[in-house]
């Protein structure tokens, strides 16, 4: 495991720098734009959970390495282990960088401190973990091609939801209605009192989302002929 | 007999192409030749006993260990060389050693300096300006600084001007000698394998044809050519694989004796087999068989 990880730090350590240059300079305008740390919760998070292990992970489908990696003394689980751990520290590292700088810069108009509360955190991460959760499988089994096919069909689900409403007329909007869901269900979360069984049932989540998502990843690479 | 690979009807199926129940066996200190036409198995059968092919059945022993349940232990035996070296281009080849050698306990961090050197690897140039010799070269020297027992090799010759050819043979042949290690190498330029494998393989259209001793093959296989009406009901069963033309045939025999026996002093010409020729006919079996 510790070679695996060893080995993404070596392939991958460039793209994490030019990542982190990116992300800084959207972070920065995002500290300076954004006043509501909740906002700036949620779209940090929406990024490091989109952006942040895509670039990593799509690297070995990019240079078609799989090969490589698969025909060395580890196993596949251990591979796909490896993999998710290296996509967390990644994201571990963009959360870092964007409330160090959220916190560091003069001109940033985030509270940090309201940020860095359990509960706030625990919301980040959720929000973290479902994105990750979604395209990490897809990506590991399909490579870019994966992430391509995951917008595909996220964009036709959105074109038939609009069909949909189009077709019921006066009925309810499909898509509105999953977006203002999202964001009703953001709110009560980042509104929510911060109480313990609140913050087990978050860290459950978190855990239940990962779990499914490493499982799933597992048996997917488990059958990729490469 | 102590055996560095073994494999146990091997199954594969894909769309278009099925690998059937290939079963043989490479004992140790032996080079074994994988043979067959264009998209005969040959590559599936590499990726399948290093499991970055999943098989739908069958077994791959390295070493006496099961590809499966002992996989980390099985390949750390196993040096190999892709059809196409999966590196990561923007790497240079120190860069890319460094990422392998942790894998292996036995990787000899001199041994892959000196083979780079013989190979006149540059080291300075990331490997996506290799050409595809230059790449071949360096997964040569990553498979052959491990101590490996089994060596697979994919096409390994493909890409390599004649000298350094004759120089990969002769180093493969020089590995063997230690009794400990094996070579199973999968090639077209079958001129390569009558000079090196003690054992072939031949596998066409998914399925074995034969795996025996270079020697046997060599002694019991022929080609036959001779006019047309040599083709009777009678004698077909000699022969594997015909090709017909306007004057006459040519046939891949598996028994050579016998086609002498049957077709002397008839006008046959019975040749002794080159291994081109028996790729050729096997290859050509469905196009030229009446």
């Amino acid at each position: 495991m510790l070679k695996l990880l060893r080995m993404e730090y070596v392939v991958n350590r460039r793209q994490m720098l030019i990542t982190a240059a990116i992300f800084s300079g959207y972070f920065l305008f995002m500290a300076y734009k954004i006043d509501s740390p909740r906002v700036f919760l949620v779209t940090m998070s929406l990024m490091i959970g989109l952006a942040m292990p895509f670039g990593i992970i799509g690297r070995e489908s990019k240079f078609k390495t799989a090969s490589l990696v698969c025909s060395l003394p580890v196993r596949r689980t251990t591979v796909v282990l490896a993999k998710y751990a290296v996509g967390w520290i990644a994201m571990g590292f963009g959360l870092a960088l964007a409330l160090l700088l959220a916190a560091w810069l003069p001109f940033s108009k985030v509270s940090v401190a309201e940020i860095l509360t359990l509960k706030s955190l625990s919301v980040c991460l959720l929000v973290v973990s479902i994105l990750f959760g979604l395209i990490f499988p897809f990506t590991l089994r399909f490579g870019l091609v994966g992430i391509i096919i995951l917008l595909v069909s996220s964009q036709l689900l959105g074109v038939v939801a609009l069909i949909l409403a189009q077709l019921l007329g006066r009925g309810p909007d499909p898509l509105r209605t999953v977006i203002t869901g999202i964001i009703k269900g953001l709110r009560a979360m980042l509104y929510h009192e911060a109480t313990p069984d609140f913050l087990m049932l978050l860290a459950a989540a978190i855990l239940a989302i990962n779990a499914a998502s490493f499982f799933l990843s597992k048996a997917l690479y488990a059958c990729r002929d490469l | 007999m102590d055996h560095a690979l073994e494999v146990r009807n091997l199954r594969k199926r894909y769309p278009g192409f099925t690998l059937k129940d290939i079963s043989f066996a490479l004992p140790r200190g032996y080079i074994m030749g994988l043979i067959g036409p264009n998209g005969a198995g040959k590559t599936t059968i590499i990726k399948l006993i290093l499991n970055i092919v999943r098989r739908d059945a069958g077994e791959v022993k390295i070493c006496g260990l099961d590809g499966l349940d002992e996989e980390s232990a099985a390949k750390a035996r196993v040096g190999f060389v892709l059809d196409e070296p999966p590196f990561y281009g923007y790497l240079k080849a120190p860069g890319m050693a460094s990422i392998i050698a942790p894998f292996y306990d036995k990787w000899d961090g001199d041994l892959f300096r000196r083979l780079c050197r013989e190979f006149e690897l540059p080291m300075r140039k990331r490997v996506n300006a290799f050409s595809r010799g230059m790449a071949m070269k360096l997964a040569l020297a990553t498979a052959l600084s491990h101590g490996a027992e089994l060596i697979l090799l994919d096409e390994p010759t493909s890409g390599l001007d004649p000298v350094f050819r004759r120089e990969l043979l002769e180093r493969l042949s020089g590995l063997i000698h230690d009794g400990r290690t094996s070579v199973l190498f999968s090639t077209h330029i079958t001129s390569d394998l009558e000079r090196l494998a003690d054992y072939l393989t031949c596998v066409r259209d998914g399925e074995l044809v034969f795996s025996t001793t270079r020697d046997e093959v060599l002694e019991n296989w022929a080609t036959v050519r001779g006019g047309e009406e040599l083709l009777t009901g009678e004698n077909r069963d000699l022969f594997t694989a015909v090709n017909r033309g306007p004057y006459g045939f040519a046939a891949l025999a598996c028994d050579k004796e016998e086609a002498r026996r049957r077709l002397a002093g008839r006008g046959a010409v019975i040749d002794r087999l080159r291994l081109d020729d028996l790729v050729y006919f096997l290859g050509q079996k469905d196009k030229g068989k009446s």
